[in-house]
């Protein structure tokens, strides 16, 4: 006779149906579920907002017209053929005539005028006189209006939006130009204001300016001194004199929704 | 926190007591109509009917859920869509784009051109404005306003036709350089305007083809004024423009002399109802004020603004006259009054049926009718008492439809009252003698006229009298021509058709009002290439040259024509041409005076006045309409859907008849049910259904069968029935006229709107016909009125005050100072604001210092002709909703014309209760009185609440306020909760229930076929938008911003100063120019809000409420108009402090006048 060394063995003991590990399944899932969400989240906060979808964006242009070319070597003004900046809210793109003034005398056979040509030439072979079609590189929504006369006149320079324009060869979206960018400078217009003579030079330096013109830099210190809050802080010398030019031009930029939005 | 109750104070009882209402069921006061004011909105604006439960929400889910799907598939829509800037090749003068440009030019029209303005986006008209440097600026009204989207128009004619089939330019040219050569025995129609180069070129004409003969047409010019007063001159062609700012005493016999029969600027007459205060420097003076005597049968706008108006029947006016002639005679003799007069009587006396009924009824009509002739022989006997006293400084105005004898006497009258060359002008026109349709009939039926060109802007075929017989003159003739912008039933009846230009994009020239020569310029080139103005067919006819295209090198004929008019008769230095084309107008004039001199009898008329109306022959007006005019622009959709100011219906006309009239003929009560048949059922939708019975209405052998809608102060036993609708219908409502697909005469637009009641014009000069019979019809009619829509409950909302010492309101003195204590704001209780005023930091929260915007509304000069309203339309983009939307109640109008009608019914003694009789009953008021009701009109836009509740209740902050003032709209925002409008005391809101901009309203049942219907984008009238203005779609809540867009403008220009400031401070050192805060306010009344600049009567005034120096030079008018003792605030009481505030009317009754007591009370206080 055998002897049961346990009476338990003789029961049906259930085997381990989940093992051990499967106690951690749902906390890995979630944990995965979690980093692949942020994952996508930080995907879709890198990728599908302005500063990624726009900021970078180069189209082709109908003529590959060189800024760096025109202003750096040849030191044309911004305002030579965005002649309406400082009355429009637009800054216009050049009238086939404006390039036409010099390009009639120089260059007019170069393959790369032929759409200038066939705008304005009427003695070209494929003129139809219809406009250039350029390419909109700076779109602002619809329901957005930005007024370029209203910054250009108060001291907000081409660079504080559209970046060393001067130095493309090739015109690309430089800055975000998200509302959020915009009311940046609406909260802190110090930051970018400038003297209305520096506006349109895109190489200017506030330090360079300030000790060129230290009769302004008395006026900045004095007014930095008289202010107890200012005094305090550290400064660099574009918020130096951009505090100095907010307060001495009474700049106080709007924060309200119809500034932009009607 | 305990819910906060607002407090609703007592009214007093005088005010309390007027009845005041905007409708028939409101006058009525039925239990239906209680239960659905009651209610929020109206039923039918938050109900789905059967079209729109067909989209319901599970069908929209069902679909996005597709779409979506489908859209994933494809992720097209991942691609950044690439936009192209085409820069002008070269750039044209003047143009900044981005820059609007103002050119100024004029608009024609039969009373004398009116000056505008124009405002251009890169060569894109795109809003009108009055030329406020003219020397006859004669403001804007809403036809003018509307004109500039019929330059849009997609039903405009843009191909020339033959016999109505489409033909090529070429074709037309091969008939025409035939037709130059011999034109055969030529008859040439024109237009009622005044045209200087016109005038030269028929003159040409007629020596060029000798017997050629020249004419002139436009339905609602009536010729018996023009006869009258060519017997009183001797002389062809004058013109009376009166000069009402120098009219102390107005005595109008039927003339709506400040709407549709203005004869000369309306702002005059504004200005001297003002009473001196314009600006609003000083109070109304009633010494300064004028005051206005109206008889009238229709209740115009005119007569709304009377200060007092007799209601009679349109025979009736002349015996009026008659009888205040006579009265004026008998105290200021005069040989030409005499002379007119004749033997002519005019006695009132109580019509001898009174009598003898006998009953207890019949016996109290008897005693009102005896009272009534007394009072009436009073109030002619005082009012030529008045108008006398003021000798020379009175005018007397007669009404176009009246009869030529009763022009004779108002000649005379104003002779004996000294009125020429004082407060009316005498002008000879230097044009030929010309005839009208019924001289072309004689002639062509004699044989002398075989050919016919036709450049009048009316529409003959449609719209001449029986006795022309139009059909016949066309089948006569050899050829017959017409040039027209519509192809209405004339241009296809015609052997030629000459698609015409807008006058905004034709040269041309006209006369105003007291004859300054003023040019008509092109705004841009002709929007089709077909296209040509009046001035380039003469030209072509003149020189047999084809019609040539403008081109942006060589103008058009017209260009030259114009000029060479200009050089040789009004220029007097080359550099005349350029002023009169930058100033749009001449200091020379184009008129001569006239003298006048003797006046024939006006004994015939006592034949027109002999008999009174009655219920069996009731007397019809054809009256111009308020918004198509003859019928010419029933293809604009702006005009179309601007509620009548007085009946407030829109897109269709309807027979006017009095309560009591109704009520004889037994009408009223199927009106009064069918206004209220299905309320308080909201599943239904009431609004939606609103129905008017259909009336058979017959004169002699014709008849016409219209619905009939009730006008609160029509004269008794008449009808008004405004012309020019029914064009075309292809619904079940009317046989005549059907729509022709092959010949469409009318567009989207006109089709199917109104009925036509031009058959029942036998004569041309006949526009007030007697005898006419109703008979009611089973039919039923839908109308779209907006009497009820968005109206607001509240106490005194429009209110008045009489310059008359009034016995319960005290001196005008006193009722100056309690206007903004009338009705509950006497004791406002103390509600607990809701608001605070200042941040954190104890910053005001509204507190920009260098502007607050701020509105008034002066209720004294407001006619509440809707010009403001189709301005805003302009200017902000509006669309247009269509019928069916209107009726449910989603016009998307900002700004919304409220009318009152206010009527005293109970005598008050001195302390301000009601007087009682004997017998301790309460005295009424004579029936006369209460019959003949006060008209309020109030334009009520988003008043700027500075607490205003809209913007606590936005879950998205979508509005919010600015730290100007301004209850800012930021609409990509607005997810559309609606819960703004449901909070908004004013009912100023409006919310796009479907993509009104984008899909066309006016197809079927398109609104509802979602993306499968028609849509807009890319028509012409797009090219009308305010490219500073967002276009909004579906689903979004729009209302009024000030105009936020002129106002930032105007911000942005003004600080250029900071560039101005450092080149004068030598420009290399900008930091060194300082900037005041003093220099960044706009100039004093610099910015002019659209409603504002429309506005012909002046009545709104807009500007900076910090604009308020020391001196009153240096306020903006705002501040000043603020300052009066008339200013009241909205709804004061409930405590949101709106920044636009009204003005109250101040009425200037002859305290002789047996209604004088009566006048100038109406406080509107509605529960």
């Amino acid at each position: 006779m055998k002897f049961f060394t346990s009476v338990y063995t003789t029961r049906h003991t259930m085997a381990n149906f989940f093992p051990r590990w499967t106690n951690y399944v749902p906390l890995k899932l979630a944990l995965c579920a979690a980093i692949a969400g942020a994952g996508v989240i930080a995907a879709f906060w890198y990728y599908a907002t302005p500063d990624t979808q726009r900021v970078g964006y180069m189209p082709a242009q109908p003529i590959p017209y060189n800024h760096e070319l025109h202003v750096q070597q040849l030191g044309l003004d911004c305002r030579y053929c965005h002649s309406f900046v400082e009355q429009s809210g637009h800054a216009n793109i050049p009238t086939a005539n404006t390039c036409w003034n010099c390009h009639q005398h120089v260059k007019k056979d170069s393959p790369k005028l032929a759409p200038l040509r066939r705008a304005i030439d009427e003695t070209y072979a494929d003129y139809d006189g219809k406009p250039i079609e350029w390419v909109r590189v700076h779109r602002s929504p619809d329901y957005a209006y930005f007024n370029h006369s209203a910054h250009v006149n108060r001291g907000v320079s081409c660079e504080s939006c559209h970046g060393d324009v001067h130095e493309m060869e090739e015109v690309f979206h430089a800055k975000s130009l998200t509302m959020g960018f915009c009311l940046d400078c609406h909260r802190e217009p110090e930051k970018n204001i400038r003297p209305l003579e520096e506006v349109y030079n895109l190489d200017y330096d506030p330090e360079l300016y300030l000790s060129e013109h230290t009769d302004v830099a008395k006026l900045v210190d004095e007014f930095i001194a008289g202010n107890d809050k200012l005094a305090k802080k550290k400064l660099s010398s574009q918020e130096k004199l951009g505090h100095y030019l907010k307060d001495h031009w009474k700049i106080a930029p709007k924060e309200s929704c119809s500034t932009c939005h009607r | 926190m305990s819910k906060r109750v607002l407090h609703h104070p007592e009214v007093p009882e005088m005010e309390a007591d007027q009845s005041v209402w905007r409708s028939v069921r409101e006058h009525e006061d039925t239990i239906k109509f209680r239960h659905q004011a009651i209610r929020e909105f109206s039923d039918s604006e938050d109900v789905m009917d059967e079209d729109e439960r067909e989209f319901s929400r599970r069908n929209f889910v069902k679909l996005m859920g597709a779409s979506t799907a489908l859209a994933g598939l494809g992720l097209a829509s991942c691609r950044r869509p690439e936009a192209y800037i085409l820069p002008y090749t070269e750039g044209p003068e003047w143009v900044v784009p981005g820059r609007p440009l103002y050119y100024a030019t004029n608009m024609p029209s039969a009373a004398g051109a009116i000056p505008l303005v124009v405002t251009t986006h890169e060569s894109r008209p795109t809003r009108l404005a009055p030329n406020k440097k003219h020397p006859d600026n004669t403001g804007t009204d809403a036809q003018v306003q509307a004109s500039i989207l019929n330059l849009y128009s997609t039903s405009r004619s843009q191909q020339f036709l033959q016999d109505g089939s489409q033909v090529t330019k070429a074709e037309f040219d091969a008939f025409f350089a035939k037709f130059a050569k011999a034109p055969g025995k030529l008859g040439v129609v024109f237009g009622v305007d005044e045209s200087p180069t016109r005038n030269r070129l028929a003159k040409e004409i007629t020596k060029k083809f000798p017997g050629a003969k020249i004419y002139n047409y436009e339905a609602l010019e009536n010729v018996s004024a023009e006869t009258a007063i060519a017997k009183a001159f001797g002389a062809n062609k004058v013109k009376l423009t009166p000069k009402l700012e120098k009219a102390d005493r107005i005595f109008s016999l039927d003339s709506d002399f400040i709407e549709l029969d203005a004869q000369s600027s309306t702002i005059q007459y504004s200005k001297k109802r003002q009473g001196g205060g314009e600006n609003y420097d000083q109070e109304v003076d009633k010494k300064v004020m004028s005051r206005h005597y109206q008889v009238e049968s229709i209740f115009s706008l005119t007569g709304g603004m009377a200060d007092h108006r007799l209601r009679v029947a349109p025979s009736q006016v002349s015996k009026v006259g008659v009888a205040v002639a006579k009265e004026v005679q008998a105290l200021a003799p005069n040989a030409n009054l005499a002379k007119a007069l004749g033997d002519l009587t005019a006695d009132f006396a109580v019509d001898p049926k009174f009598a003898k009924d006998e009953s207890e009824e019949g016996k109290k009509a008897y005693k009102e009718e005896k009272e009534y002739v007394k009072s009436l022989k009073e109030w002619v006997k005082e009012c030529a008492k008045d108008l006398v006293s003021k000798k020379g400084k009175s005018v007397v105005l007669v009404g176009p439809n009246q009869p030529e004898e009763l022009h004779v006497l108002g000649l005379a009258l104003n002779d004996a009252l000294g009125a020429f060359g004082k407060t009316i002008n005498a002008y000879a026109s230097k044009s030929a003698a010309t005839g009208s349709l019924i001289d072309l009939k004689k002639d062509v039926d004699a044989g002398t006229v075989d050919s016919l060109l036709l450049l009048t802007p009316s529409n003959p075929l449609f719209d001449a009298a029986a006795d022309v017989d139009f059909a016949s003159i066309l089948e006569k003739v050899n050829v017959s021509i017409h040039s027209g912008e519509r192809t209405d039933k004339t241009a296809y009846a015609c052997d030629w058709h000459i698609p015409a230009t807008h006058y905004l994009e034709s040269w041309g020239d006209s006369l105003t009002a007291n004859g300054f020569y003023s040019v008509v310029q092109p705004m841009i080139l002709p929007l089709s290439e077909n296209t040509f103005s009046e001035v380039d067919v003469l030209t072509a006819l003149l020189s047999g040259e084809a019609l040539a295209t403008p081109t942006a090198q060589e103008p058009s004929a017209g260009y030259h024509q114009v000029k060479a008019t200009f050089d040789k008769k009004f220029a007097q230095s080359a550099a005349d041409w350029n002023e009169l084309l930058k100033n749009g107008f001449s200091k020379r004039r184009g008129y001569a005076s006239a003298q006048l001199k003797s006046v024939p009898s006006a004994d015939k008329l006592a034949n027109k006045y002999a008999k009174a109306p009655s219920k069996d022959a009731l007397e019809v007006i054809l009256a111009k309409d308020h918004s198509i005019n003859d019928g010419r622009y029933i293809d604009n959709a702006w005009l179309q859907e601007s509620p009548d100011p007085v009946v407030k219906l829109t897109w269709d006309n309807a027979a006017i008849v009095s309560p009591k009239t109704a009520k004889e003929l037994g009408v009223y009560d199927t009106i009064v049910k069918l206004e209220t048949w299905n309320a308080g059922r909201p599943e239904i939708g009431e609004a939606g259904q609103a129905r008017a019975p259909i009336a058979k209405i017959t004169v002699g052998d014709t008849s016409v069968e219209v619905p009939v809608l009730i006008g609160f102060g029509q004269a008794d036993y008449t009808i008004t029935l405004p012309v020019g609708y029914g064009q075309a219908r292809d619904d079940e409502y009317q046989s005549a006229d059907r729509f022709d697909e092959a010949k469409p005469v009318v567009g989207h637009v006109g089709k199917n709107t109104g009925f036509n009641v031009y058959p029942l014009r036998k004569e041309s000069s006949q526009f007030l016909l007697a005898g006419a019979k109703v008979a009611e019809t089973k039919g039923e009619y839908p109308v779209a009125s907006t009497q009820e829509h968005h109206a607001m409950y509240g106490r005194a909302l429009a209110r008045e005050i009489s310059t008359m010492e009034s016995p319960a309101k005290g001196d005008y003195k006193k009722q100056l100072k309690k206007v903004d204590q009338q009705g509950m704001d006497s004791h406002i209780p103390e509600n607990i604001p809701l608001y605070k005023a200042n941040d954190k930091e104890g910053n005001k929260l509204i507190g920009d210092p260098i502007h607050q915007w701020g509105m008034t509304i002066d209720l004294n000069t407001c006619t509440g002709c809707n010009a403001c309203l189709i301005a805003c339309q302009a200017e902000n983009n509006i669309p247009v909703v269509g019928k069916e939307q209107v009726a449910k109640g989603r016009e998307m109008h900002w700004i919304r014309m409220d009318r009152y009608y206010a009527s005293q019914n109970y005598e008050y003694d001195s302390h301000g209760h009601k007087a009682k009789d004997e017998n301790g009953d309460k005295v009424k008021t004579p029936k006369w009185i209460s019959e003949n009701p006060a008209m309020l009109p109030q334009p009520v836009a988003c008043t700027q609440c500075e607490s205003a509740p809209c913007e606590t209740v936005c879950p998205v902050n979508a509005t919010v306020h600015t730290e100007e003032g301004l209850n800012a709209m930021a609409y990509n925002r607005c997810i559309g909760t609606r819960y703004c409008a449901n909070n908004c005391p004013f009912k100023a809101r409006r919310f796009n229930f479907f993509d009104y901009n984008k899909r066309n309203p006016l197809i079927k049942k398109n609104l509802y076929k979602g993306p499968f219907g028609e849509k807009k984008e890319g028509s012409p009238e797009s090219l009308q938008r305010n490219p500073n203005v967002s276009v909004r779609m579906r689903g979004v809540m729009e209302k009024c911003t000030y105009c936020v867009q002129a106002l930032e403008l105007a911000k942005i220009k003004q600080k250029q100063i900071t560039k101005k400031k450092a080149e004068a401070a030598g420009f290399s050192l900008s930091p060194a120019a300082k900037v005041e805060t003093s220099d960044l306010m706009i100039a004093r009344d610099s910015v002019q809000v659209a409603c504002q600049s429309a506005c012909p009567s002046d009545a709104v005034s807009f500007g900076n409420l910090l604009r308020d120096g020391e001196q009153t030079k240096d306020k903006d008018r705002v501040v000043k108009a603020k300052a009066s003792k008339r200013n009241y605030e909205l709804l004061k009481y409930v405590g949101t402090f709106s920044r636009t505030t009204y003005l109250a009317r101040v009425k200037n009754p002859n305290p002789e006048m047996p209604d004088a007591k009566y006048i100038g009370l109406a406080s509107i206080n509605i529960h």
